[in-house]
């Protein structure tokens, strides 16, 4: 009895999680004829043509490769400032940390609507208005509250009798966090590069303002504008969505469980 | 690798290769292969200038709020860019476009649509080019007509009866009787002027008699009579709107003439060979009303290129691209001439009996406040066409009020 | 030394955060249009803003839709944890679905609901209603159904975030404690409310805290499925924010949302930190 239960809410919970991709993947692989069939079938007519067309025509992989450039040269700072700024505050002492963490998280949930005015102006103003550095410096700034955080709870976990080896040994704060400390973390520094990382892979705001520029153009825009003028390729549109989430899907394969237990360690306890 | 990245910006000043490289922003071209026709042309005959297409989203009003940001920062990276009919006031008053009254005569002006010219001209000067207009146009299933013998609707009523008799015959759950566009954006504007224009009224007095009769025809007798609109009419834009037509999906769909092309391939389309286009209907005692739409060039306050910028807008806006773009996209022309013109007319037909159309369509009101006026006026429409229940003397009342505080706003 | 360490995240958050905020706040005390140009005009824009209906209506919705969202995300989170953490075979395979929707870029989730709720060719009045296709509904044209829809949207997306930090809490229940209860007779839901939910308490507020701020912030699903249509009942503060600030150029009102905005979210979460998760602090 109870075994049945859990199969049946397994079955809801992947239905409700897969049935809206699995519709739009077989939407993508129905022809125009049928795509515009009423009443909708749920079946495709197995059509790759829309595949094609997004994979040739519409400069699609041109988008894909910015989005790739953006999001891990993205990762990369995030991660490694984050490093740097987590360690000092795990080890503050408890009176200051909780301010200090406080104004981090106060930092994270600032409106995008809210600094989009003031950081166009200064991007314009140091020409970076459709350049990688343009998207990739605001991102840093806007995904490095969320780091710390993460880091800083995981650090601080860390016992201290492991820096004050390394400072027996003689290591100077650097090669302490570098050598000691970061290797000891990596399954939070993981689990925090993956959440910058797909941030940065879906972020649209920003990008919708800076990157202007078609050829600069990262996916979430560049699906936004696919629809034609006159015309709404919902088959191109689904195989887009398609191939755009597939990095991730295969990101998240690769690396579920290190997701599940970085988060674990990072934000219990 | 973060040092690679930072060299890697893009976009080009001029290079010291005495090339002036002018910036060209445009909304995402339906049709590319005529825009970089065109250009290929441009740069044959001006070897000096080089002509980066930049293209922005497809809506017009994603179009605009991009467009106007870069501006309003000074954004000197766009030399040119396209306008809607609405934006010349607000790009004269605000400063962002360049005054062409020298470049642009009185005598060349007169080779296009005055209601063409009339929209790029702002307190006397004229601030852009206009490249092709459009105007409401009735697209009706031929086939359908002749089979249950109903000629082409002449009023708003007939149009109703018709499509009511061509569904009692066909009783297809898949057909209705009318597709236009009725989302919350600049294109519910549009209907509604037509609408609103051919009972007599106008859009800046909502609360008219003449006004509120269209309302009331557009949500009793369109919007929320069963089976003569889809359901999702309120959600339509264009392409969808066309797409339930072309699809075989409407008796009656209300459109820019673009749709005609799109119609009659029979790659794209349903209904090809089984459409044909008018005059939009009118009420009994009015007269029918297409509403004016199109696009010019304007050159940016900002650039630093103005001669060059000017000499590819007058390229572009020539009767030879002119016709490129008419007999390959089905752009109506907003040059005259064109209208005798054989290419043109073996493309598009329908044009010659439309230009009495184009030559007569009504603007939407000019103000540089336009864009604020226009979301006030859409969630109005959008609210009295879309509830049933509500009362649309008393929304148009406060639409009214607050149309005229914006444009008092305006005075002071 | 820690200070040199932290310089360049103080450099960062102080440049693309802080600054912009101040610069924001600044400007919500201007009038300032292209047209009008910019004049000091204290807290006008505040007090425009305390009578405009079509803000009131947008502040209405946004507090529907965070209530209703990140309640129904975390039961559904919690849910979604406690099924797939029974699971032995496969593991692997329900942890990556249930990450799937929260991979989805918004805009891509934002586009696929969009279709799923379509009036003719959308699979939910499909399953609804199946050929009768005169029965079928426009979901996003009509106030009520086009906030349930979006309200659905952001409900797919981010449940599976709760779950997955639900999930990461739920490892640290130790085994034997629950088979202790299950010795001592307890029951499921007995072990659930007095065992599993203490323990994973602060996964789960850690959850509501961002679930809540992010709902607050939501845009990108309202812009690509109604725009804030019919006449802005499903317009959020964010997107009201947006659209008075670039498309219709009131920079000084549009700044005036945009700090509202900050304004109720800072509150927020400054009361949810207080009263319920001061623990994981400082402790």
């Amino acid at each position: 009895m109870r075994r049945l239960w859990t199969v049946l809410v397994l079955i809801a919970v992947l239905l409700f999680c897969l049935g809206p991709v699995l519709w739009i993947l077989s939407t993508s692989l129905k022809s125009p004829g049928l795509v515009s069939r009423r009443p909708p079938s749920l079946l495709p007519d197995l059509y790759w043509d829309s595949y094609r067309m997004v994979l040739q025509e519409r400069g699609f992989l041109r988008s894909m490769g910015n989005s790739l450039l953006v999001s891990s040269v993205t990762t990369l700072f995030t991660v490694a400032i984050g490093v740097l700024a987590a360690y000092p505050l795990s080890r503050m002492s408890g009176r200051w940390r909780g301010p200090a963490l406080g104004l981090v998280l106060a930092a994270s949930m600032f409106p995008q609507v809210s600094i989009a005015g003031a950081v166009y102006r200064m991007l314009m103003s140091l020409g970076l208005l459709n350049t990688f550095p343009g998207l990739i410096l605001p991102y840093t700034g806007l995904m490095l509250p969320l780091a710390i955080w993460m880091l800083t709870s995981f650090f601080r976990r860390l016992p201290p009798e492991l820096e004050e080896a390394a400072v027996m040994d003689g290591c100077g704060p650097w090669t302490t966090v570098w050598r000691v400390f970061a290797p000891v973390a990596a399954p939070a520094v993981l689990t925090t590069a993956i959440l910058v990382f797909i941030y940065a892979w879906n972020e649209f705001f920003f990008a919708l303002l800076i990157m202007t520029n078609p050829v600069m153009q990262t996916v979430p825009v560049a699906i936004a504008k696919f629809p034609g003028q006159y015309r709404v390729p919902w088959s191109e549109l689904s195989a887009a969505a398609i191939v755009a989430v597939l990095p991730l899907v295969a990101m998240v394969l690769l690396l579920q469980r290190r997701i599940v237990s970085g988060l674990s360690s990072g934000t219990t306890r | 690798m973060a040092a690679c990245v930072f060299l890697s910006s893009c976009g080009g000043e001029s290079r010291d290769d005495g090339v002036t490289r002018i910036s060209v922003l445009t909304w995402r071209p339906n049709s590319p292969a005529t825009w970089q026709e065109a250009i290929d042309r441009f740069h044959e005959r001006n070897p000096d200038v080089e002509v980066i297409l930049e293209t922005g989203p497809s809506s017009s009003t994603q179009l605009h709020d991009m467009l106007s940001q870069r501006l309003r920062n000074r954004d000197t990276s766009v030399d040119v860019f396209v306008m809607d009919v609405v934006w010349p006031p607000e790009f004269a008053e605000v400063g962002w476009a360049l005054p062409l009254d020298g470049s642009f005569p009185e005598e060349e002006r007169e080779l296009f649509f005055d209601g063409c010219v009339e929209a790029v001209t702002w307190k006397g000067s004229v601030y852009g080019v206009p490249f092709f207009l459009d105007a409401g146009v009735l697209f009706c299933r031929s086939d359908l007509l002749e089979k249950y013998g109903l000629p082409v609707p002449e009023t708003w009523g007939q149009l109703v009866a018709a499509a009511d008799s061509v569904l009692k015959g066909e009783d297809d759950p898949a057909l209705y009787g009318y597709s236009a566009q009725m989302a919350q954006y600049e294109g519910l504007i549009c209907n509604m002027l037509e609408l609103t224009g051919s009972a007599g009224g106008s859009l800046m007095e909502p609360e008219s008699p003449e006004a509120l009769r269209a309302l009331r025809f557009a949500r009793d007798s369109l919007v929320h009579l069963d089976g003569m609109t889809p359901p999702g009419i309120l959600t339509y834009r264009e392409q969808e709107s066309l797409e339930l037509f072309a699809s075989g999906g409407a008796v009656f769909h209300r459109n820019w003439p673009y749709a005609w092309a799109l119609c009659a391939d029979p790659e794209m389309s349903q209904v090809a060979g089984k459409v044909v286009i008018s005059i939009l209907p009118r009420f009994p005692e009015g007269e029918s009303v297409s509403a004016l739409g199109g696009w010019s060039f304007g050159v940016s306050a900002y650039s630093a290129h103005p001669d060059e910028a000017f000499r590819f807008i007058s390229f572009m806006t020539s009767e030879e691209v002119q016709r490129l773009f008419a007999a390959e996209v089905g752009k109506p022309p907003a040059r005259r001439s064109l209208y005798a013109d054989s290419l043109v007319l073996a493309a598009n037909p329908h044009f010659q009996e439309m230009e009495a159309v184009f030559e007569n369509a009504v603007p939407r009101p000019g103000s540089p406040l336009y864009p604020q006026v226009s979301n006030r006026l859409q969630g109005f429409l959008h609210s009295a066409i879309g509830e049933s229940e509500g009362s649309i003397p008393a929304m148009a009342e406060e639409a009214g009020r607050d149309i005229r505080e914006i444009l008092d706003r305006l005075e002071e | 030394m820690g200070i040199i360490m932290m310089a360049p995240a103080v450099l960062f958050l102080c440049g693309f955060l802080v600054f912009p905020v101040l610069s924001t706040m600044v400007n919500s005390l201007y009038r300032d249009s292209p047209l009008t140009g910019r004049e000091f005009c204290g807290l006008d824009n505040y007090r425009r803003l305390a009578g405009d209906g079509q803000a009131l209506d947008t502040m209405e919705f946004t507090f529907i839709f965070v209530m209703a969202s990140v309640s129904l995300e975390m039961a559904a989170g919690v849910l979604i944890a406690l099924a797939i953490n029974r699971v032995v075979t496969g593991r692997g395979f329900f942890r990556a679905s249930v990450i799937l929707p929260w991979a989805v870029p918004t805009v891509v989730a934002a586009i696929m609901w969009k279709y799923i709720f379509n009036d003719q060719y959308g699979i939910v009045n499909y399953l609804l209603h199946g050929d009768s296709l005169r029965m079928y509904s426009a979901w996003l044209a009509r106030p009520s159904t086009a906030r349930l829809a979006i309200i659905l949207a952001d409900v797919w997306k981010s449940s599976s975030f709760v779950a997955l930090i639900a999930l990461a809490g739920l490892q640290t229940v130790p085994e034997e404690l629950m088979e202790a209860a299950r010795m001592d007779g307890a029951g499921p839901s007995r072990r659930f409310f007095r065992i599993t939910l203490p323990l994973i308490r602060p996964a789960l507020l850690v959850a509501l805290l961002f679930r809540v701020m992010d709902a607050f912030r939501v845009f990108d699903l309202v812009y690509v499925m109604t725009q804030g249509a019919p006449s802005g009942k499903t317009g959020v503060l964010q997107f009201f924010g947006y659209l008075k600030m670039f498309p219709e150029q009131q920079y000084g009102y549009g700044s005036a949302v945009a700090v509202v905005v900050f304004l109720i979210i800072a509150v927020l979460s400054v009361i949810l930190v207080r009263t319920l998760g001061r623990r994981m602090m400082t402790e």
